[in-house]
């Protein structure tokens, strides 16, 4: 093998490797190399996300600086125990809301297609976020995947 | 009258009722009466599982260290779940399927019955790993006597619906001599069957089979047979969407929008059907006797167990729209099975896991401190 460089075939201006040559190409024009005069900011400081994604907070009602959040409360009725009064804030849904302010709801699948936490709505109106699959009747709720926009009145059985 | 495959004749699928309307000819779901069996459908497709895929190795040492007693809880516990599921595997199909109307509804029940057959190959799968002999298992179903008891109690209803379904569809409506036997098919009476059947099912997944999976999940509180509970999980998961089905249908009967003969019958039914979840209750409470013969467990015992079998059969009677008969069973004396029965943190795709389950016993995936031995720092 010869040490010889190899010569490309055809005309030497025929293409550059980082475009066409200057003066065939008068329609743009490349920007001008320009040395970087700015480095970026380097950080010096390490900085935490505020909320562990890996580790959520044990109570999932997070507090957003700057937003005015509805605020619903929820009166809780039992055949039995006393009647309780709790808020709904910001919760990704009402069971998660009532658990973290201790009230002990039935649950199973908490994907809306079991039906174990089925409650009465005395009064009051939830959306859902995802569409219940379980069986409700018309004064019931399914809390794992509702959300309050009003105040409510639940009837727990027990 | 005779069953037809694919019915020739033009009619409005969406004016039919659930059964005994037109049979079913074209598979279709552009158009559905009752859009939720498309949408179980999808749900239980989500949750396709293979049994091979729960590792199950830990469990062969665990059940070899069991004390007698709790063998006999764990292997009774499990032989009565492949009864569940031998007849659950075949007889809504069998029985369903020759008078079902609508399209969504003929697939929810294949496929219902398909994933029930996935829980009968993981029952093998378990038994195959922990005993040399699993026959010894598989042919006691047949002879032990506290089985077979439950076997006819889970398969009365469907025998009676099947016979009655068979001989309307060869003869028809009217009085019959059969073989020197006056047999009588009216249309109230079949119905009446039907809907018995329907509540049976709907006690056999929504009570019997949370009852069997206390005690696996029992073991698996004290860290015991946990591949077993594993593979329970994934049954509950299925089972919970099965049983919303059937409340479906229930609740859909006694509205009397989709067949106003069936709200008559359901009415009427009421009672018995309260005594069929009273009866099976008391079954349960029986078994719990059988299991717990020689002995309770750590954190179950038959008198545990009995009291979640009248929690479960107040909620699951609710649930269907009835009274609980159960006054005192106010809350869940095995809170943590919440926990167990949850299915966010069951492992759907493998790949995501938490996962012993997804090497599917390519690897030997016991660590041992003998294996660092060779190990220096």
């Amino acid at each position: 093998m010869s040490n010889s460089p190899v010569t490309p075939s055809g005309e030497a201006n025929d293409f550059f490797l980082d475009g066409l040559a200057g003066t065939q190409n008068p329609d743009f024009q490349l920007e001008p190399d320009a040395a970087q005069t700015a480095l970026p900011k380097t950080q010096t400081e390490l900085q935490l996300p505020l909320v562990n994604p890996e580790q959520p907070e044990p109570a999932p009602q997070f507090e957003f600086d700057g937003m005015a959040k509805p605020v619903f409360t929820i009166h809780i009725a039992t055949d039995t125990l006393k009647p309780q009064q709790v808020h709904f804030r910001s919760a990704k849904n009402l069971l998660e809301s009532l658990e973290a302010q201790n009230i002990q709801v039935p649950y199973q699948c908490r994907e809306g297609y079991c039906g174990a936490c089925r409650c009465k709505k005395i009064s009051g109106q939830v959306t859902y976020i995802k569409e219940p699959m379980a069986w409700i009747n018309d004064d019931e709720i399914l809390p794992c995947v509702s959300i309050p926009t009003s105040d409510l009145t639940l009837k727990f059985r027990g | 009258m005779t069953y037809q495959t694919f019915n020739k004749k033009h009619f409005d699928v969406l004016k039919e009722p659930m059964f005994f309307g037109e049979n079913v000819n074209v598979s279709r779901y552009d158009q559905q009466k009752y859009p939720i069996f498309e949408q179980l459908i999808e749900k239980q497709l989500s949750f396709f599982w293979r049994p091979e895929e729960v590792d199950l190795s830990s469990d062969r040492g665990d059940f070899a260290e069991l004390p007698e007693h709790e063998k006999h809880i764990f292997i009774s516990n499990l032989k009565y779940q492949t009864l569940l599921d031998s007849v659950q595997g075949r007889s809504p199909n069998v029985a369903l399927l020759p008078i079902v109307s609508l399209p969504e509804l003929e697939t929810w029940i294949e496929t219902w019955s398909f994933s029930e057959t996935i829980h009968s190959r993981s029952y093998t799968h378990i038994i195959r790993n922990i005993i040399p002999n699993p026959a010894e298992v598989f042919d006691d179903i047949m002879n032990n006597k506290q089985i077979t008891e439950r076997a006819e109690s889970v398969s009365e209803y469907y025998d009676a619906l099947i016979e009655g379904v068979n001989v309307y569809n060869s003869f028809g409506v009217g009085t019959h001599t059969i073989n020197g036997e006056t047999v009588e098919v009216n249309m109230h009476d079949l119905k009446k069957k039907l809907y018995l059947t329907v509540a049976s099912v709907n006690i056999l997944e929504a009570i019997r089979f949370y009852v069997s999976f206390a005690c696996s999940f029992a073991f698996a509180e004290r860290t015991k047979m946990e591949g077993n509970a594993k593979v329970i999980k994934l049954i509950a998961r299925d089972e919970a969407l099965h049983l919303t089905g059937t409340q479906h249908m229930m609740q859909l009967f006694a509205q009397g929008k989709d067949d106003p003969e069936m709200a008559v019958i359901a009415a009427e039914c009421k009672q018995e059907v309260i005594e069929m979840f009273a009866d099976a209750a008391q079954q349960e409470k029986d078994w719990a006797d059988y299991l717990f013969k020689d002995g309770s467990m750590i954190g179950l015992n038959k008198e545990i167990l009995s009291q979640y079998v009248e929690y479960i059969t107040n909620q699951r009677l609710i649930a269907v729209g009835f009274d609980t008969i159960f006054p005192n069973a106010k809350s869940n004396p095995l809170p943590w099975m919440n926990a167990w029965l949850v299915s966010d943190n069951v492992q759907v795709a493998p790949q995501e896991s938490e996962i012993s389950s997804y090497l599917v016993g390519a690897i030997d995936s016991e660590v041992d401190t003998d294996d660092f031995g060779d190990f220096s720092l």
